[in-house]
This record gives structure tokens, sequence and C-alpha cells, in this order.
């Protein structure tokens, strides 16, 4: 029975332990897809980088590359000097890399200690009897995070916060070099954000290189020293958080610039009383975590909302909701009716159409098939006119209506995601984040066609996106969404003045 | 099952086999040999149970484990007459080689696909059996011209306490820190990697402790029936009443798979007047039993408010 | 002259093999599920044709209505008793499910081979044939049975095309396969589609068992062999694809036929199970699969 000596990162030893993250040229395809493009930084020891970027950005992908859960098409990882890119993901952990994961991935069955003692084990075969020094080196560690009290209990029991804590307990255990955090703050209180924040920086203080991973900069302005901001798998700007904030492109891409509103007065809506949707005080649990929080969103017929908000804020979650895919508490009424215990399949063939952020195409099907899917609730001559409508509003659709879904190109296949919607004739269509990783051109287009709808249809139009660009020229009234919660509702000319401040 | 501590638990394992083995002196020899079977079904179940808390994965052809170590114990006896031990040891050393074998396609491929994988080594071996009837004794089976002995207590005690042994150790593997890995190998293979576990040869591993003791069983088995063939030890319908043994007795608590499967022997025999309708009967239980009692009975004896 | 012979038979056993098949296929491309009690619901199609000819001394049309009407029953019963509920239930997490549902339709499969054992004997049961009569093909005697045994599964899986591809049901099937989330946004009810699909399905096994039971012969022990090579197929051709599995049938029914013919008809699983073991180790996906 062997007796392993853990080096606890205690800072008498901070000396010990020079760390250093490197990365260049890192690329990773996913298919046709580029997750990640020529991606460089590098993390000193006793630092903290900042990687922020919106939904999509490939962030997320990074920090899986460096770790080794994912592959890289190319490019070079170095951990102390070591490459490492390429290696799988246990041998880097024991090159001294750890992994903060954005979504607590507990074992169900153990309770807490084992978790954390799970974490203090070697990769050995030969372990029949526990170490009794890891039982302690455990419990200290336990005591250093405040899960001293739940010990002995099993995650299911505990609150979202506990299980963010065991997380970081785990990391903490395996005393890295290089620690990967991913979206630390995400479902956490003020109070608790602080904790963890102070945590964050003990680790810092240890002489760790700390990669910390989120998509709203203020709230690790302070943590970070350092922030490098991500766009569809590219860096687009490096500095200091002020520095970042500042940036044009930076700027941009989250705030838009200057623009061009068109906005209606709520008072020329004619259901002034009774809103075509009212969603009143609506919660969403997902397990521990609060994924929407007392929200209250209405629209009126004819009228276009922008909900405004990034990554994990919950607007999927709430589209989701209205469309009868998840349990909610609160209630959502169509036309005064409540649409609780209404099937998600009724939902739509009543008039409420989502276009969701994974499209969900028939990639097997020809355009044409997935269009006349669409109209399959229609007599055959309506069918025949609705699409026929509609190839005139997707010009590109028409070209292509022969070939399979799966084979045309992002914004294709985003245009035909709101065709076959449209092919519904939906009173209320929702769309979910459309630009999501889209060229700019293509956003163009788009925006031209929900232009010409606004104009020639009374339709109503209730867009999630978190690219203000896009949000903000065909709304009529905006409401930004953050960490489950509304946090602001306007009109979109007071956007960036009200509203901004909270975004970016 | 998690509040009382892993040498607790063992020692009123202890307690009930030492109660056991009075039965000898109860009982007719006649429900010894039940009960001795129930045993050797016993450990099929709780390697079985080893392997799908480890492996996360449900191992459709427990019997190809078991059917390679009998029959290489069979055969081996038949050819060469060596001494039991050494058939035995053989026979356990095949079901190894045999887990290896199998681990390498299954761990690289996920759900449907292993075990589908596992359904066809049971299906090859079935029909190899079968083909090279010369060797195997085919669909009539295969005598032995060894038994361990002929006496109903004596081959009572040697299962109950091979029972009782298998059971310790696999039972204080799964509670040991290579079984927490095991665990969260088969839970969580992402986590486990980035915690710096190297889950393939968790895995492995774990498929060949499940053979060990899989294919060192069924070696006994052969032994004390004094024959082995396709039906007895084989057969689809065999692996899946090691299965419901298993999910009847409770999922990943090892020791269940015993009540399991004394349980699912003891109902055979006491549907026995049912005549050819026992099967069905037993059967049918067993489908309610996953229909409505997923858990199992430590399941039902913990009660737990969330799924298992 | 041995090789028309290995041509025509093959293609008889293909054809059926390829009809039981594409309902498995079928089944798990949109229902997600492996029925492994397949074998068992083809067994108390034929058994049923049998014994209503035995018993009732119905003709041979009668006895195969009855037949594939008991199929269709049996196969609705193994849905709305087993597969949903357990897909619904809340006491198993959500990874587990596929496992139970494997083992419950195991268990249910081997119910049924045991009560139709207990009921009618486990000796070996053949269906009247709807043709009779021998005619001669390249210079080999065929039974008319045969030929119509191809006929038969050729239309059925004809009819199951033009449903899929030309109607609107049809699609909205075909497009559950492919994204059943997709299909309920554009407000088609994904439970309704299961119906569909497992009625069809219903339909498909009774007519490949009563066909079986009019070419070959059942027992109650085919329950085994026949649910074993409808998944070897379908795993052959890819797990979701039913034009993979149409082609896995015929490799699979051509294989068969060759080896019993040349080698034993001992022998004759043997080579497609050695063919599925190195397609598992080469590319788990099969020929053509998609998931």
């Amino acid at each position: 029975m062997n007796i392993s000596v853990s080096t606890t990162a205690s800072t008498t030893e901070s000396a010990h332990l020079e760390a250093h993250l490197q990365v260049t040229g890192l690329t990773k395809r996913f298919g046709g897809l580029v997750a990640v493009k020529d991606m460089a930084l590098s993390v000193q020891a006793g630092k903290i980088l900042g990687l922020i970027g919106p939904n999509g950005s490939g962030k997320s992908t990074v920090m899986k590359l460096i770790m080794g859960i994912e592959r890289p098409n190319a490019g070079s990882v170095r951990i102390n000097g070591v490459e490492v890119a390429g290696w799988p993901s246990h041998k880097i952990a024991r090159m001294g890399a750890g992994i903060v994961f954005q979504h607590s991935r507990p074992l169900h069955r153990q309770t807490v200690l084992e978790n954390i003692k799970l974490a203090l084990l070697p990769d050995k075969l030969t372990r029949l009897f526990a170490d009794p020094h890891i039982d302690d080196h455990a419990r200290a560690i336990a005591a250093r995070v405040g899960l001293t009290p739940v010990l002995d209990r099993r995650p299911g029991t505990l609150p979202f916060a506990d299980l963010r804590k065991i997380e970081i307990a785990k990391a903490i255990a395996r005393d890295p070099k290089v620690l990967l955090i991913d979206e630390p703050f995400a479902g956490l209180t003020a109070t608790e954000t602080e904790a963890f924040s102070e945590l964050i920086c003990e680790l810092r203080d240890d002489g760790r290189a700390i990669l910390l991973v989120d998509h709203n900069v203020k709230s690790v302005s302070r943590l970070v020293d350092r922030v490098l901001a991500m766009y569809v798998g590219e860096r687009i700007a490096e500095g200091s958080a002020e520095e970042v904030m500042r940036d044009e492109t930076v700027r941009r891409v989250y705030l838009g610039g200057s623009m061009e509103t068109a906005a209606r007065p709520e008072s020329s809506f004619s259901d002034r009383s009774t809103p075509f949707l009212e969603v009143d005080n609506v919660s969403v649990f997902y397990g521990k975590a609060q994924a929407l929080e007392k929200v209250s969103i209405h629209v009126h017929a004819g009228e276009f909302v922008s909900i405004v908000g990034l990554n994990g804020a919950g607007k999927t979650t709430l589209f989701n909701a209205i469309s009868g895919f998840l349990p909610y508490a609160g209630d959502i009424r169509r036309q005064g009716g409540s649409l609780r215990g209404r099937t998600a399949a009724t939902i739509a063939r009543n008039g409420i159409v989502q276009c969701p952020e994974g499209r969900e195409l028939f990639v097997d099907m020809t355009v044409r098939e997935n269009l006349d899917l669409g109209g399959q609730h229609l007599p055959p001559a309506e069918s025949a006119a609705q699409i026929a409508w509609l190839f005139e509003l997707f010009p590109i659709l028409n070209a292509r209506q022969k070939q399979a879904a799966g084979t045309l190109s992002g914004g294709e296949q985003q245009m035909l995601t709101i065709a076959r919607a449209l092919m519904m004739k939906p009173k209320l269509l929702i769309l979910d984040e459309p630009t999501l990783g889209l060229a700019p051109v293509i956003l163009e287009q788009i925006s031209k066609a929900l232009e010409k709808l606004r104009q020639t249809t009374d339709i109503t139009v209730l867009l999630g996106e978190q690219n203000v660009t896009f949000a903000l020229p065909h709304a009529d009234r905006v409401y930004v969404l953050e960490h489950a919660r509304i946090v602001w509702e306007g009109e979109p000319a007071k956007f960036a003045a009200g509203g901004g401040t909270a975004y970016l | 099952m998690g509040s009382l501590s892993t040498t607790r638990i063992l020692l009123i394992g202890l307690g009930v086999v030492i109660a056991l083995s009075f039965l000898p002196l109860k009982v007719s020899g006649y429900i010894l040999g039940l009960m001795t079977i129930a045993y050797y079904f016993g450990v099929f179940a709780m390697a079985w149970d080893l392997l799908f808390g480890f492996a996360g994965e449900v191992n459709f052809g427990p019997t190809f484990l078991i059917g390679t170590g009998a029959y290489t114990a069979g055969i081996l006896d038949n050819l060469y007459q060596p001494p039991i031990f050494v058939c035995v040891a053989a026979g356990a050393l095949a079901a190894v080689l045999g887990g290896v074998v199998l681990a390498l396609p299954a761990l690289r491929v996920r759900g449907p696909y292993f075990g589908l994988t596992t359904l066809v080594a049971v299906l090859m071996l079935q029909n190899f059996i079968v083909v090279d009837a010369s060797l195997t004794g085919g669909e009539i089976g295969l005598t032995v011209p060894d038994v361990i002995t002929i006496s109903d207590a004596t081959n009572y005690w040697i299962a109950l306490w091979f029972m009782a042994i298998s059971g310790a150790i696999l039972f204080a593997l799964s509670r040991s820190p290579v079984g927490l890995i095991l665990q969260a190998s088969g839970q969580d293979a992402v986590q486990a990697g980035a915690l710096g576990f190297n889950v393939t040869k968790h895995k492995l591993a774990a498929f060949i402790f499940s053979a060990f003791f899989s294919g060192l069983a069924g070696a006994m088995l052969v032994f004390y029936l004094g024959s082995a063939s396709v039906g007895t030890l084989v057969d689809i319908t065999i692996g899946v009443q090691i299965i419901i043994s298993a999910v009847l007795g409770g999922r990943r608590t090892i020791l269940g798979g015993v009540l399991g499967a004394v349980f699912l022997i003891a109902m055979s025999e006491a549907l026995r007047p049912l005549g050819d309708l026992s099967n069905f009967v037993v059967f049918a239980m067993a489908l309610v039993v996953v229909l409505l009692f997923p858990s199992g009975f430590f399941g039902l004896l913990t009660r737990s408010r969330e799924p298992s | 002259m041995v090789f028309w012979q290995i041509l025509v038979d093959g293609f008889a056993i293909s054809s059926l093999y390829a009809l039981g098949a594409t309902g498995f296929a079928l089944i798990f491309g949109v229902s997600g599920v492996l029925n492994l009690s397949h074998g068992a619901l083809m067994v108390a199609a034929v058994v049923a044709a049998w014994a209503a000819g035995n018993n009732l001394h119905v003709g041979p049309y009668a006895g195969a209505a009855i037949g594939i009407a008991v199929g269709f029953a049996a196969t609705l019963v193994t849905y709305f008793l087993i597969v949903k509920p357990l897909q619904q239930t809340r006491k198993i997490r959500e990874e587990e499910k596929e496992i139970f549902i494997l083992t419950a339709t195991l268990l249910w499969g081997i119910m049924i081979q045991e009560l139709i054992a207990y009921i009618y004997t486990n000796n070996a049961k053949t269906v009247a044939p709807i043709v009779n009569g021998v005619i001669s093909i390249f210079g080999v005697r065929t039974p008319q049975n045969e030929i119509f045994t191809a006929v038969v599964c050729w239309l059925a899986i004809g009819v199951l095309w033009l449903l899929v591809n030309r109607t609107r049901a049809g699609k909205a099937v075909l497009a559950a396969s492919m994204n059943p989330r997709g299909v309920t946004l554009l407000g088609v009810e994904l439970s309704h589609v299961y119906i569909a699909v497992w009625a069809i399905y219903g339909v498909l096994v009774g007519i490949a068992g009563v066909l079986l039971g009019m070419f070959l012969g059942v027992s109650s022990y085919s329950v085994g062999p026949l649910t074993a090579s409808a998944f070897s197929i379908v795993v052959l051709g890819g797990l979701g694809s039913v034009s993979g599995a149409l082609i896995a049938a015929y490799i699979v029914g051509y294989l068969e036929t060759i080896t019993a013919y040349l080698i034993s008809p001992a022998y004759r699983t043997i080579p497609a199970l050695l063919l599925l073991v190195a397609v598992m180790y080469v590319s788990p996906r099969g020929l053509l699969g998609r998931r």
C-alpha cells in the first residue's frame, strides 16, 4: 500500500507552480463548420485571462481543445513548455491542467465527500484500500470552498450553488497549474458570485494560470488581468477589460452601431387590453438551475418584439415554454386563453410557430419537401400558393428547390427554416437566434425579408437575438433578458442608452 | 446502502452465510441442489451488476463469458482429464481472454451497438458450440467424467462459500477507490478523463473482473452438474434470467444479485406444478418487475425518491 | 443447375427477410426502439394462421387474414403495454430507458414463445399455402409458393414505399424518423406518428410471419433466430436505414442459401454472423447507417 504525498497548493509552495499556458494556431473543424480558427493566447502563472464572446463564438470549444476533450485539427497547446495538443484528456489532466465545466456534473450516487475524493485518486487499478490522507485532504478542500456542512449528502439534494462548489473543489483537488473555468457565475446570486470571485482570486494567487470563459465582460472585468474577445471562432480584440469594452469591433458585435429604427408606438396596436400573447410571471427550472425567473412579457397582434439577451440568458427557454415544450410555473395566454396543457403540436397548429435555434430541418429531404411538410395542414392548392409567395420572398430557395436541405449553406438553411414556418400561416412567428453563425451579407438578405414581411403582412413576430444590429431595426419594442430575468423594456431607440449598459 | 459502511455490510453478510451453512441439517438434498444452483447464478448476477455499474452499459451476453469458461473447463476435462482445479482455472482464464476480445469492439461503441455486440457474441458462441459437435457435444451437450463430489451437502457448502467470497470481493471492489473510479468512468467518461483517469483502461478492467468471476462460476457449475449445454449455460434466456436477477435485486448493489437469483429459482420451483406454464409465469413476473419496480428489492427497501 | 437453384431459393428467402427487417428498421428509425420480441410476433401470426386452419378449418385466405390480424394485434399490444409505458415512465433515468425497453421486449418475446409452446407444443407448424403447384424456372422445379412469397413481399415493400414517399402522412412519418422535434414544430402530434408506425409494423410482421409459415414453417424455437436475423440484418445495413436493411437482407439471405447448398445446411447462419462481426469491428455504423 503506497502512501502518496500530494503537494497541497499552499502559498509556501507557489514557487513550484511556474504555470504557463501557450496556445498558437489552434483550429477545429466540425465537418464543414470551422468552430475555432487560428486561435492564439497565452496565460502566465498567477494571471487570469478572460475569454469572452457571444454564443457560437467558439470559446467553449477552445477550452475543450486545450483540455483534450476535443482533438484540434491544427495548432499547438503548450503547458509549461510541453506540447500537449492531440493528447487524450486524462494525460493532459495529469500534466497539470484542470477544467471546471459550465454545467455541474457530479456523480449522483456518491456523496459530496466521495466526489471530492475521486479527484484526489491516482490513476491506478491496484488501489483497493483508501488512503487515509485522502480523506483528510478532501475534507480540507471542502472546508476551503464551504462544503463542510453537506459532506455526507448526495448532489441531488443540494442547491445549485453547492453543486458549483463541488466542481471548484474537484478542480482544486487536482492541484492544476493551468485552470480552465467555463462560465463560473451563471445561475448564481450576487453574494454567491462574490464568494466565487474571491475563491478564483485565491487560486490565482496560488500561482496558477487561469483561463476564464464568459460572455459578459462586465462580470469578469474585476477578476481578470487581460481580456481576449472572440467572434465566430476568431479573436477580434485583446487587452485590458476597459480597452476591450471600448474596442470598435467588439462594440459593433455586441451593441450594434447607431442605426435606423422603425418602431411603431405601442398604442397603435388594436388589442390594447388583451395582447395577443401574454407571458405572466413564468418561471422555469432545469433541475436546480433557474432558467427563467418570474418573466412577464406581452406581444400585441401585428407587433414586432425583440428579446435581446446573451447566451444563457433564457431566450430559448422562454420560447420553448411558449411553444409547449417545457413545464413552467406561471401562465402563458394566447388571446386571453391559457395555453397550459396544450401539446406542442397543438400550439403550433393553432398559429404560434417557432423557428428554433437548431433549425430542425429535415436534412435528407429536399427544400421543396421541407416546405411541403410545413404546408401539410393546408389544402394542396393553398399550399402551392403559399410556396409561390415564399419563393418570391426568398428567391434562392426557388433555385435550390430540389436540393437536399443538408447541403444548403447556413444562411440558406436559415431562410428555409423561416419559410417552412411561414408555410403554416402563423399568427405569431417566434425566431430564436436566426443570425447565429451567419455572415453579414446573409444577415442583410434575411433582414430585408423580415422587413418585407413586416410591411406586407400583419404577422406578429417575437425575435430572440444577441446580435443587436439585427434585433433593433425591425422592432417595435425591446426587452432585455439577463440571467433569467427581464431587466429592461422599452423602445429600440432608447436601447443603447438604457438597456445597453446592462448588456455589455 | 450508503449509510452502512462496507465492513458492516460484509460482517452482516458473513453472519447470513454462516447461518445458511446450517441449512443442510434442515432440508432435503433436492432443496440443497436448488440453492446450489441459485448461488452460482448469484455469482453470475453479481458479475453482471459489476460490469453494468462500471461500464455504464448493459451486457446482453453474460452467457458468452460464462459459456466460454464452462465449455473450456469441460472440454479440457474430456480431452486430458487434468485435476478439476486446473480445468476450472483454465475456464476462468479463457473467460478473461474472451472478455478482452469482447471488450475491444464493445468499448468503442455506445448505446444499442454495445448491447448488440454482446448479443452477437453469444450467438457466435452458440453457433460454434452447435456446429463443432464432436468437440462440444453440440445441442445435446457435454458431459464431463469428473464431478467435484456427489454429496449434496458438500456441493452446497462449496457453492455457498464460493458465492460468499466472490460476493465479498466484488462488493469490496465496488466500494473501493478503484470502484469509485470505475463508477465515474461509467457514469461520466468525459469528467473522468478530465480528472485524469484513463477511462478505457478502467472499463477494460471492469470487463476482466466480470469475465473472471463469470467464467470461474461457470466452470465450477459444470463440475457440479457434471454437464454443460447450450440450454443450461449459453442460451439467451439464461442471460435474460441473469439480468433479471440483478435488476430484481437492485442494480449497482452487487449483493442484490444474489437475492434476485434466489428469488427467481424459488419462484420457478414454486410454480413447478403449473408444468410447462411455469416458465411463462416466471418471465411474466419478471416483466412486471421491470415495468413497475425498476429499482428492484433494494430500491424498495431504501425507498429512494429519485430514480436510481 | 445448382446456381439457378441458389438464385431462386435465395431470392425467396431474402425477400422474406427483407420484409421482416424493413419493419424492424422502421420501428427503430422512427420510434428509436429495438423490438426484441420481433420474432415472437411473427411466430404468433403463423401459429394463429395454423390454428385457424387446423381447429377452425378455414380456407388458406381466411387463415392468412387471421394470422395477419393476430400479428397486428400482438404488435399493438407490445407498443401500448410495454414500450409506451417505459418511454413515458419517470421511475427510470432517461439514459437507461433504452436498456429497459430492450430487456422488457426480450422478456415479452420469451413469454409469447413459452405461451405458444405451452398451448400448441413446440412442434413445427406450417400454414396451408395459398398458391400450390410447381413450375420450372431456369430448369429448376420451384414451388409456385416461393414465387408467391417473393411477389407478396415486394408488393408490401412497394406499398410501404409509396405510402412513405407519396402520401402526406407518410412523409410526416419519414420526417419524424429524421427529426422528431422538427415534426412537432410543424404541428404534427408525435404520438399519432408512433401509433401509425407501430400499426404499419404490425401489418408487416403479420404478412412476413404468415408467408414464412407457408414457405418453411415455424416452431416456437424459431422465435430467437428470427429476432436475431432481423437485427443482424438491420445492424449490417445500418441502424436507421431502411434501404440499408433491404440490401443487407439480400446479402444475408444469399449467404445463408449459398452456405446451405454448397457447404451444409447446419452451417447456414455462420457466414452471415461472421460478416456481422467483421462489420461491427470495422464500421459499427453498418453499410448505410445514420445513427
